[in-house]
């Protein structure tokens, strides 16, 4: 050990010292303060008083949301309505003189679904042809048939869908998630988000914002369609100065250097988290290109997910990928499927038979492959997979052969840890316009998932500007119907 | 439970007229009195603080050392550090006045308005694009910023300050730069979908129109008075005496109110000749008599109808070329038009060419006509029968020639233009805007664009007139061409002019008359318009802007009902404009003289807010320029003042500030910077020397113990440098902070178009080395949605929510970035060369790296360590080291 690094530790050693006689020694503090705001080491406590979270004995440890961005149309899926096919080509008339107005056209005429329906499992469940592979795990399932939105435009339903609230700034799901429970693993982040490769969907970053949470809740994007899909885990290409030496020895001396900076501005805890901070971060980029490195997955694994068919591989390949961060301690992950825009996604305006297939069959097989996999690995155990999609869609045409937005119903659903698999709760009416019976809005659909994660929605609560905000806003109830 | 007692408060006590919650006992509702200052030192603050800390038995630090106290101060009051010849020159400086004249020259420097202006930006969430699903690019919303910066540099009145950004046209219309505040209004986000994109009539536009509102009643009322009305949108406020209807009258003052760009001249004459020009122009439009039959007016009609240029002798083209670049057929006519039929493309580009009749055309002529194979008539072929051109544009090709020259149009007139698609449009260089007809379908119209500067054509010479149609199918079905080569002006006479000029003069009747002469007047006015200066653009918030698609004006406010539990179905009264009835003293509702009158709400509102008797506003800007200097306000909750948020840890001191701001001081934030960063309070230590005897740890050590948090200010607590600074700090010790002022932001990030609205936006791949790299942050383009990844990082907020105090976290995510990111990395680069510039031997490249980043010399130890460190690595990996010590990250 060289002279100044004795020098530096003596003084140290007195300091903390002297510190620790006024109460809780430096080193731990600094450490439960880092920790405290990664999360990594006790639950979070919301207010003085207030029991430690979770609020409850958790049911699920991990999310995963499989994501379909655009507004998935309900009716082409999973709402069968025999009445779209008797009335197809008439009127669109809910009667008792109830307005039909529709986002961005004029609505038309009433569209035949145009996929052949089916009842699977023993449960019955409806699914259309399009969804082969899910239809087979439907006795897994637990539908939300009547879900509904308080908009029918993508920005606002997005951020609804993502953060409770219509409006931009706002915590995302997994920013709450991650902030209330915190890491699992301290080397790698308690959020992750898997984009499409082909872009981010609407609101692009602001659905995955840790809005005034603090920073290090906000999902850490992994892009799999980048060269380095997690941002600022390496330097850059082109800095030849940093080699693997400079970088060893560099973060020796710089440990030591804020170490003896530490000893001169004792007390101060956020001082010694950054060297902490530090640690953490080495550890990260040792684990996280380990995880996701899909060359170790077995070829029939690889095979389950669709990673052996060009139709599947991109989607299949982030559901695989979900699949390794849970097990490697990530606790929510959001995976997309469609980039924002008119097309590329579940937005089908123009054309619901040609715009539909293709994207279910990116997402069919990897989706059931995903549920599958865990099952048998034990995972579904603790691990919660939610499908949502921001609003569904209208059973009236828009142009012919398209339909426009409707958050006036829609399906979402979950399997998995504590769920009541084969249920469908609630029910759209005749024509699936308007959910009716027990509808769960989206606010009801995030309380129940936080009660899955041990979590009271309405006592998971943020001071700011005035008012203690939740994810549920004032709203939301726990659907116990769907719990096991 | 600050809101149990509350509650039990609102029980007993008699209620206030609003509400049930009496407003005169809390804190910051009471009126402002200026309490005396305390016995014991000197200056104001030091009294007020010593009196508690001697009330808690406390001892504070001692004065820091200079060197210490120039890093913080220069950090504080411009953002950036001192330069090594900078803070050396301070040290060595003996006068005894040397630390206050240091401040005021920090205060004087341009640097001071460009931190403050960021501190603002974060507190009114500004930022440059609409932030949702689609996040568009706000082109013209950094003048805002610029007036931010100027107006900190210029120590605006306070008063002042708050009443342009609120209703700055409307009580400052002779200046300039009160247009330009308004920026203030339009900071936030913005739902382009729901505000111009969906369906007018459908109820999301409605609901998108009331959260719009939300969002600038919130923004004002939060950032002016500290007060979280936004609470009371759905139910009366839980714990403040705020009602739901102070809150949907806050709404109606801004019920006129859009968000958009519109137009100024930064140039004070012309503003003026412009605003004259306007208000003639209202007049004639009015059809005022005592304008209109004005001697002057009469003059200008007399001089027209004389020179005849109410009949143009027009001399139709005769086309032999006639192409539509989609495969329309265009078929000519005996009139010599020509009627498009067959393929009907959402675009089409139509070029006609013909021999030019006349040597010298002044003015070039397009009809659209109405046919029976149209649509509704025509003239156009969408099915509603409308039409829209894009752009239209002249080329000239001398015989023989095969180059085109350009033939400059000017002053477009038509007999007719659809609201928002006037005529204008198809000579304003943007494929987006058009000139339409509708509703006025089924009829003849007719555009005339006068030719600019006289022309001299070849005999021979060929006109190329091309007609760009890119609207979504609205394409012309049938049109004519003709030129004529009278003096300007040539403006297209409607059929109600021409049938006055037919008309004897001694037979025309009083109405034949007002309408010509308005006719005339008209032209000459918006002649002269045109050759004004072409005005500057502002994105704010305003009654006037230029129409977006179906976002448009309104010519006077909206109707804006109160909500019941702000549910759109659920509509209850109308409410009027007005404020805060808990304030006492000040009016709650408005009494306006024309409450239709829209900037008039908006001025009562501004009055409303600087009223010396509004103990809001004054508490809530000393608290938060108290926050700038120490961290945290006396108030920690620096945007709630209610019953949720905080109370003052010195109240008497937060009352003597906010007094002597509003009187002594006039409202000079300069001043009140001044005030606060001479007092020995700002002055202290962060920590007991090292050297220190065991009497001052001990001390230190039970003020720690007493008051970890610093609430009384017994030591100064020290900061991490927040984005901007970490970013600046950086560009200026590397050698490369170039300190241009102003102008459009700089976009550090590659930018393509995206799949829909939002552009594709890359920060990996820009060029860190562009002139755009390198100016201070304040001058960085921010993007909502896909904010930089270097500065979110350090907490840099994205312009979503309103951000009246940063986080300064400590994160892993942080080490990564600086450890790895692009923008160190290169600039560690640009350190080391520096370096190896500035000093020959290594131990002096290591020195210099020191004075540089860390404002000192390195020890021995340091000196051995990082030398050894710097022969081994290289210099570049010693500026990565300094870059992410704490020590560099860190404000003592």
């Amino acid at each position: 050990m060289n002279p100044s690094l004795m020098t530096a530790l003596a003084a140290l050693g007195s300091r903390r010292e002297f510190l620790s006689r006024l109460g809780g020694g430096l080193g731990g503090a600094a450490l439960a303060q880092l920790l405290a705001m990664d999360q990594l080491a006790t639950p979070r406590s919301t207010g003085p008083g207030d029991p430690p979270l979770p609020h409850h004995v958790p049911r699920a440890r991990h999310v995963i949301q499989l994501f379909m961005n655009g507004g998935a149309s309900q009716m082409d899926l999973f709402d069968y309505k025999p009445e779209l096919f008797r009335r197809a080509g008439e009127t669109f008339d809910p009667g008792s003189g109830q307005r039909v107005e529709a986002a961005t056209s004029e609505p038309g005429k009433v569209l035949r679904p145009q996929f052949e329906f089916r009842q699977h499992g023993q449960c019955g469940r409806w699914v259309s042809s399009l969804l082969p592979c899910l239809a087979t795990c439907v006795d897994d399932l637990a539908f939300f048939m009547a879900m509904s939105s308080r908009t029918n435009v993508h920005g606002p339903a997005s951020y609804l869908m993502n953060s409770g609230f219509l409006l931009p700034g706002f915590p995302c799901f997994g920013a709450w998630v991650s902030y209330a429970l915190g890491r699992i693993s301290e080397d790698l982040p308690a959020f992750v988000v898997l984009p499409d490769t082909r872009g981010l969907p609407y609101n692009q970053r602001g659905n995955f914002s840790s809005g005034f949470l603090p920073v290090q809740h906000q999902g850490t994007v992994i892009d799999m369609g980048k060269a380095a899909p997690i941002a600022d885990l390496r330097p850059p290409a082109g800095a030849s100065f940093v080699t693997p030496a400079a970088t060893g020895d560099g973060l020796r001396l710089l440990q030591r250097f804020n170490q003896a900076h530490l000893a001169e501005n004792p007390g101060d805890s956020r001082l010694d988290a950054r060297i902490h901070a530090y640690e953490l971060a080495a550890r990260m980029q040792l684990s996280a290109p380990e995880a996701t490195d899909l060359q170790g997955e077995s070829a029939a694994t690889r095979r389950l997910y669709g990673l052996d068919s060009p139709v599947t591989a991109d989607f299949g390949r982030r559901c695989l990928l979900a699949r390794r961060l849970i097990e490697r301690g990530v606790r929510f992950v959001q995976i997309w499927s469609g980039a924002g825009g008119p097309t590329n996604n579940w937005d089908n305006h123009a054309n619901i038979q040609k715009e539909l297939p293709p994207m279910c069959a990116a997402t069919d097989r990897p989706i059931a492959a995903l549920l599958q996999d865990l099952k048998a690995r034990g995972l579904l155990e603790d691990t919660l997979v939610i499908w949502n999609t921001e609003f569904g869609r209208m059973p009236f045409s828009q142009g012919g052969e398209g339909r426009d937005h409707n958050g006036g119903t829609f399906v979402g659903w979950m399997a998995g840890a504590g769920v009541r698999a084969g249920v469908a709760h609630g029910e759209s009416d005749a024509w699936s316009w308007k959910a009716v019976d027990r509808v769960t809005t989206t606010y009801d659909f995030h309380a129940t998932v936080l009660h899955l994660l041990g979590l009271d929605h309405k006592r998971l609560t943020v001071r700011h500007s005035g008012a203690d905000r939740r994810l549920t806003d004032v709203h939301g109830k726990v659907v116990n119907e769907v719990l096991g | 439970m600050k809101w149990i007692a509350a509650l039990l408060l609102a029980v007993v006590l008699p209620g206030q007229a609003a509400t049930a919650v009496p407003s005169q006992a809390w804190w910051s509702l009471q009126p402002l009195v200026r309490p005396p200052v305390p016995n014991g030192p000197a200056h104001p603050i030091d009294a007020f603080l010593a009196d508690r800390l001697r009330q808690e038995g406390l001892t504070p630090t001692a004065a820091a050392d200079r060197r210490t106290l120039a890093r913080r101060l220069w950090f504080d009051l411009v953002g950036l550090p001192p330069t090594p010849e900078e803070l050396e020159g301070f040290l060595r400086d003996p006068s005894p006045l040397a630390y206050e004249q240091l401040v005021q020259r920090l205060l004087d420097s341009p640097r001071h308005g460009e931190r403050q202006a960021r501190h603002w930006m974060d507190v009114v969430h500004f930022a440059e694009t609409h932030g949702h699903d689609q996040d568009r690019i706000r082109e013209h919303a950094w003048p805002y910023r610029d007036y931010l910066i100027a107006s900190f540099n210029a120590d605006k009145p306070y008063a002042q300050f708050v009443a342009e950004q609120v209703a700055g046209d409307a009580l400052f219309p002779d200046a300039p730069p009160a247009y330009v505040a308004l920026g203030f209004l339009a900071a936030g986000p913005w739902d382009e979908s729901s505000l111009r994109d969906i369906r007018e009539d459908t109820l999301d536009r409605e609901i998108a129109r009331y959260l719009d509102r939300d969002d600038i009643v919130t923004t004002v009322m939060q950032t002016f008075t500290s007060m979280t009305v936004q609470c009371a949108r759905c139910h009366d406020h839980k714990f403040d005496p705020i009602s739901q209807s102070d809150y949907y009258a806050l709404q109606a003052v801004f019920a006129g109110v859009g968000r958009g760009n519109r137009r100024y001249d930064p140039d004070s004459a012309t503003h003026q000749r412009r605003s004259e020009l306007a208000e003639h122009r209202t007049a004639v439009e009015r059809g005022d008599a005592a304008t209109l039959f004005d001697e002057g007016a009469q003059r200008t009609v007399a001089e027209w109808e004389r020179h005849g240029v109410g009949e143009i002798a027009w001399r139709v083209l005769k086309p032999d070329v006639f192409v539509s670049a989609t495969g329309a057929t265009l078929t000519r006519q005996p009139d010599d038009s020509f009627l498009a039929s067959g393929r009907h493309g959402p675009t089409d580009t139509y070029t006609f060419t013909a021999l030019s009749p006349l040597p010298h055309p002044t003015a070039v002529r397009l009809e659209v006509l109405s046919d029976d194979s149209l649509p509704m008539h025509g003239p156009g072929r969408e099915p509603n029968g409308n039409m829209h051109l894009s752009e239209f544009q002249v080329l000239a090709f001398e015989p023989g020639s095969t180059v085109a020259r350009r033939i400059g149009l000017r002053h477009p007139s038509a007999d007719f233009d659809q609201s928002g698609w006037t005529i204008a449009h198809a000579l304003d260089g943007k494929d987006e805007t058009a000139w339409g007809i509708f509703p006025e379908v089924g009829k003849r119209h007719e555009a005339v664009f006068e030719i600019a500067g006289p022309v001299d054509l070849r005999e021979g010479t060929r006109l190329t007139l091309v007609l760009r149609q890119l609207h979504g199918g609205h394409c012309i079905g049938r049109l004519r061409f003709s030129v004529t080569d009278v003096p300007a002006p040539v403006q297209v006479c409607g059929e109600e002019v021409r049938q006055v000029l037919a008309t004897p003069e001694l037979h025309r009747s009083l109405a034949q008359r007002v309408g010509l002469a308005r006719h005339v007047l008209l032209a000459a006015i918006d002649a002269e318009i045109a050759a004004l200066p072409p005005p500057a653009l502002v994105y704010c918030g305003a009654n006037d802007f230029e129409p977006d698609g179906s976002h448009v004006p309104v010519r006077e406010p909206r109707v804006v009902h109160l909500l019941h539990r702000g549910e759109i179905t659920r509509p209850e009264k109308t409410a009027q404009p007005g404020a805060l009835g808990c304030v006492t003293g000040l009016p709650a509702r408005f009494d306006l003289p024309q409450p239709m009158d829209e900037g008039a709400r908006r001025a009562a509102l501004a009055r409303w807010l600087t009223a010396p008797d509004n103990p809001l506003t004054w508490r809530s800007i000393v608290n938060r320029v108290w926050q700038q200097h120490f961290g945290s306000g006396l108030v920690a909750t620096p945007n709630d003042f209610g019953r949720m948020g905080g109370t003052p840890s010195h109240p008497g001191l937060l009352d003597w500030l906010a007094v002597w701001f509003r009187d002594d001081a006039h409202g000079s934030q300069k001043q009140l910077h001044r005030l606060i960063v001479t007092s020995a309070a700002y002055r202290r230590a962060a920590f007991f020397p090292a050297s220190e005897p065991t009497a001052a740890a001990a001390s230190f050590g039970a003020a720690t113990a007493a008051d970890a948090d610093d609430r009384l200010l017994w030591r100064f607590h020290p900061r991490r440098l927040d984005a901007e600074q970490v970013r600046d700090a950086i560009l200026q010790m590397s050698g490369r902070l170039d300190l241009r002022m102003g102008g459009p932001s700089d976009r550090m990030f590659d930018l393509q178009p995206g799949i829909h609205v939002t552009p594709l936006v890359d920060y990996g791949k820009f060029e860190l080395d562009s002139a755009a790299g390198s100016r201070r942050s304040v001058y960085r383009f921010l993007f909502r949605t896909l904010p930089d990844p270097f500065l979110d990082a350090l907490d840099c907020p994205a312009g979503d929510q309103l951000t009246p105090l940063r986080n300064a976290g400590v994160t892993v995510q942080q080490a990564l970035v600086l450890w790895n990111n692009a923008f160190i990395a290169r600039h560690c680069e640009h350190l080391a060369a520096r370096l190896a510039r500035e000093a020959p031997e290594l131990a002096d490249q290591v020195q210099r790296a020191f004075a540089l980043t860390l404002g000192r010399r390195a020890s021995d130890e340091e000196l051995h360590d990082f030398l050894a460190y710097a022969r081994e690595h290289g210099l570049a990996n010693l500026a990565r080291l300094l870059f992410n010590s704490n020590e560099f990250l860190f404000v003592n």
